[in-house]
């Protein structure tokens, strides 16, 4: 077990060179990263333009760039930069990823992790209460329709699945947003409050979470329901279930102790591949909902071309993802005494 | 699993006792007895019909009104809701909103269609690769795959229609009488490339188990080519996967281009499509109409394909005896 585990760390290695150095390229062609600065008061002359681009390395070849944001330049020779008398040698300040400085802000000019902590909080308390909700919630709608299958409830359930399914959110987002603000005030009564989190109460956040957490589920739980439905029906049809009736269990302990025990791996598999992308956050619903969270930070930096703050989101993002696949089949030997990793 | 495989020998030696040597029984190919199970899955038919009917509201609907009217434009008769003369309304600079779901709802299913032609091509041509070279070149492009499988695709295709969408590279461009966003057909490549990853695994898996088939050694042994093993052994054992993916391929596509339109980053005017309408419609909440019909459409159209791709999954699985 711990060589197989020993041995996925070091596969991933490559996997994640590769991953930042596509992302890399991509992210250094979006644009040029000074037009940010040229929308300032004291827009840069062509030779100020020069000395930015020169201090923050943007004037070399790609790779060197890209050994750069991974090594950092402090080892390296100082750079040239002109300046009204003569020139003047800089050293480099940057760290590298590798060594923990994962670089400043074009836009902030802070370092592009407190840009991230800042957004992930938010991103976390709308995230984790809806996927909490939704697979709490799909565990017992699948259940319940699984053990029923065909019946009245059953077709019922399966189709508003399929029409959730198909949703895309901002519909059910605009539509909730449509009824449970706009309409109720019409109608004289008293509408939820929407956009962005509320003025720093608990009470006023908790109802700024109302509408985009009902969105979140509405559009994540039909997938699971549906995942959780058939993986069940395929454990209810295995011999050991009808062994287990046969013993004369009762129903509900059949159901609970043998199906839905065996049923829950696949599951485990199904979460930790999707918990890490609840870090990326929804970008949809938290531009329709003016939520400050993950999915904004990144369309904001993503608008000013401020590399290193999405380096830095799409490089926390694949590390999880790793990490979490990791996690999850060891996880899964665990709770699968059936399954030997070599 | 052994129920399962009971019921396969019982029918399959149901199936040797009735068959007569004499006669020229003519053999129901998989395919043939897969389409049957699917005429006969009504969530199937239902979502064949849905996209029919979408289908022809775009087509006919395209006949009746001229695409003149989907760009003429009135301020002042801006975001009227719906009546006799607007069915759906007008939007924020006074133009049909009817006429507007009919034109976009074309470009939002072309590329729908195209992206997954795409998708379906580089997935095969890729898995065909790492399945039949191996070694080195295998465990890159898997890497690869995995490498895009862990960033969100939203934000790839962001960033790489920022990157090839360049309005200066690509101008507008015109085709039977009407002007196009080039941005239309970046967005093609750009969703098909971004969603090639699972049809390659899927594809590499085949080849690798079909590569220690006796028939396939047989095949080789016998001087078929490479290209006689992937076209006549490899590829049909991998349609029925590929064509589930395909199709759920053309909703994945068309939500991610709705994304998109309505982030405001997707195909840019002229081109209307549903998800750049419900892009512009973003601002007007309390104007329903605006937002509400092409949502309906793209719903409607993701759904059938969903119904139609469930049923084909139905209809394919080999587990399933009828």
């Amino acid at each position: 077990m711990t060589r197989y585990i020993l041995r996925r760390v070091l596969q991933s290695i490559p996997l994640l060179f590769i991953i930042s150095f596509i992302l890399f390229n991509f992210t250094n062609s979006l644009g040029d990263p000074l037009a940010i600065y040229a929308e300032s008061r004291n827009r840069p002359s062509a030779r100020d333009r020069e000395i930015i681009l020169k201090r923050l390395g943007l004037d070399r070849p790609i790779l060197e760039q890209y050994l750069i944001w991974l090594v950092g330049n402090d080892w390296m020779p100082p750079v040239e930069i002109p300046t009204d008398n003569g020139v003047r040698y800089e050293r480099g300040t940057r760290r590298g990823v590798l060594r923990g400085d994962l670089g400043i802000s074009f836009v902030t000019r802070r370092p592009s992790w407190t840009r991230i902590e800042e957004r992930l909080p938010w991103t976390l308390v709308l995230m984790i209460p809806s996927y909490l909700i939704t697979v709490v919630l799909a565990i017992a709608i699948g259940i319940f329709s699984a053990v029923r299958q065909y019946s009245f409830w059953d077709n019922l359930i399966t189709s508003v699945s399929f029409f959730f399914y198909s949703m895309p959110i901002f519909f059910v987002a605009l539509l909730s947003i449509y009824i449970f603000a706009v309409q109720f005030k019409r109608w004289g009564l008293e509408p939820i409050k929407w956009g962005g989190t509320g003025d720093g109460t608990f009470a006023s956040l908790l109802q700024h979470m109302v509408l985009p957490v009902f969105c979140l589920v509405a559009i994540q739980l039909a997938g699971y329901v549906r995942f959780i439905r058939s993986s069940m029906l395929e454990v209810l049809n295995q011999d050991y279930i009808r062994t287990a009736r046969a013993k004369g269990l009762a129903e509900g302990e059949v159901v609970r102790r043998h199906a839905f025990k065996n049923a829950a791996l696949p599951l485990v598999t199904l979460i930790g591949l999707d918990l890490p992308f609840l870090l990326a956050g929804a970008v949809v619903t938290e531009r329709i909902f003016a939520w400050p969270g993950m999915g904004r930070l990144f369309i904001e930096s993503f608008e000013r071309a401020d590399v290193p703050v999405m380096m830095t989101i799409l490089m926390v993002l694949s590390v999880a993802v790793v990490v979490f696949q990791l996690l999850t089949d060891i996880v899964y030997t665990w709770l699968d005494p059936r399954i030997r990793y070599s | 699993m052994t129920t399962q495989t009971d019921r396969i020998q019982s029918k399959s030696s149901e199936r040797v006792l009735t068959l007569d040597p004499k006669q020229n029984v003519k053999g129901v190919s998989n395919f043939a007895r897969s389409m049957r199970r699917l005429r006969k899955h009504r969530m199937a038919i239902f979502g064949a019909l849905l996209l029919l009917f979408v289908f022809l509201y775009v087509v006919i609907g395209s006949l009746i009104i001229p695409e003149s009217v989907s760009v003429y434009n009135d301020p002042r008769r801006a975001l009227q809701p719906p009546s006799a003369e607007h069915p759906f309304g007008t939007d924020v600079i006074g133009r049909d909103i009817l006429a507007r779901t009919i034109y976009g709802g074309q470009v939002s299913l072309f590329i729908g269609v195209t992206a997954m032609l795409v998708q379906i091509l580089v997935g095969t041509a890729v898995g065909l690769i790492a399945g039949y070279i191996g070694g080195v070149v295998d465990f890159l492009l898997m890497r690869l795959a995995e490498a895009m499988l862990s960033i969100p695709q939203l934000f790839l295709a962001l960033i790489a229609l920022r990157v090839f969408a360049d309005p200066a590279r690509f101008p507008d461009f015109t085709f039977m009488g009407r002007r196009f966003s080039s941005t239309m057909i970046v967005i093609v490549f750009v969703i098909g490339l971004t969603s090639w990853m699972r049809v390659s695994r899927i594809v590499r898996s085949v080849v690798l188990s079909i590569r220690e088939q006796e028939y396939v050694t047989a095949a080789q042994s016998i001087g078929a080519s490479n290209w006689r093993i992937i076209f006549r052994h490899v590829l049909p054992n991998c349609a029925a996967p590929i064509i589930v993916s395909a199709t759920l391929g053309v909703a994945a596509a068309i939500l991610l281009e709705a994304y998109l339109g309505f982030l405001g980053l997707g195909v840019r005017a002229p081109t209307p499509t549903w998800g750049n309408i419900m892009g512009e419609a973003n601002s007007y909440l309390d104007s329903w109409f605006y937002w509400f019909f092409p949502a309906v459409f793209i719903m409607l159209t993701v759904m059938g394909i969903n119904f139609l791709g469930d049923g084909l999954r139905d209809a394919f699985d080999p587990r399933s005896l009828k």
